[in-house]
């Protein structure tokens, strides 16, 4: 195999990957801002509002947690960030959504992809949505997590919108 | 109107952000998968893979499924015709730590320091591995 035809590889590739997100992620986004406007996001956020509080999350933790459960850690990230700029989540709510994500995601193709080769469902299904709660709680019940800012943060964070003031 | 017009900029700006996260790790991941490093790096782990309850060759497919993706890593799998607790246990590590250069550049995008985050799920991983190995 020559440099040419790897290089040609990896090109197409990244590109299937590239419109893999996008095919996913503008449905998504067009659908979240109809939802909104219809006050449906309202709705769910006040529904999820009690499994929020067992994390000490704001209602608006609710939309990067089920997108991220459902479609993958990219995603999610992708309305996490939306979330950011829009100033709902603070730093300790993007650790602790992070975290309980990094733990559990895309939990249906995931599950799905081992139990077609054998794995048992239950018990890879089971021990990451457990495993996601029980870090998450003990996490967002610690009062060290602040602290741990400086050394944990990634580099992008928005506290603000810049362009506007609102949110 | 105004509404799609606001979703599909949130879609361009958001699918921008992560093209410019993901692509250039998935070409050096790519080109990476040609060279004989993933192949070096699954015979350094061999040995310890008895203490998750694998075969040594089972290597090969946590390295995949690690630097590359799970459906990679289920292409070796499948080749290796393990029994159904050894799948259980593969799985179980692989759900928990899995294409980690993407995966970790996406979570230090939204906030985290991704060094951590990638060794706090190779750790998890491998607890998981030896847990299920004694429970199981």
């Amino acid at each position: 195999m020559d440099w040419l035809e790897i290089i040609k590889i990896s090109l197409t590739g990244s590109l299937k990957n590239v419109l893999q997100m996008a095919l996913i992620i503008f449905p998504m986004m067009i659908i979240l801002e109809i939802a909104r406007d219809m006050k449906l996001l309202d709705r769910i956020a006040k529904w999820m509002a009690p499994a929020m509080r067992f994390f000490r999350l704001p209602k608006e933790g609710a939309f990067p947690i089920l997108i991220g459960l459902t479609f993958g850690l990219a995603y999610g990230a992708g309305v996490i960030i939306d979330s950011v700029k829009e100033g709902h989540l603070s730093w300790r709510d993007l650790f602790l959504i992070n975290i309980f994500l990094v733990l559990c995601h895309s939990v249906v193709e995931d599950t799905a992809l081992f139990i077609a080769i054998g794995a048992d469902g239950s018990i890879i299904l089971g021990c990451r949505v457990l495993l996601a709660l029980v870090v998450t709680f003990f996490l967002s019940r610690w009062g060290g997590l602040a602290k741990l800012e400086p050394l944990l943060a990634g580099k992008l964070i928005v506290p603000h919108c810049s362009h506007c003031e609102k949110s | 109107m105004d509404t799609l017009k606001r979703g599909f900029h949130k879609g361009l700006s958001t699918t921008w952000m992560l093209s410019k996260v993901v692509v250039p790790i998935y070409m050096v991941v790519t080109v990476l998968s040609f060279t004989p490093l993933l192949g070096k790096i699954a015979d350094f782990c061999a040995p310890f893979m008895k203490y998750v309850g694998l075969p040594g060759e089972a290597s090969l497919a946590l390295v995949i499924g690690n630097v590359l993706n799970m459906y990679a890593a289920i292409g070796v799998i499948t080749s290796l015709h393990l029994e159904p607790r050894e799948i259980t246990i593969i799985a179980m590590m692989l759900l928990f730590s899995h294409t980690l250069p993407v995966e970790c550049a996406v979570a230090g995008k939204s906030g985290i320091n991704p060094w951590i985050i990638g060794l706090g799920r190779i750790t998890v991983a491998i607890f998981a591995g030896i847990i299920l190995n004694i429970t199981l």
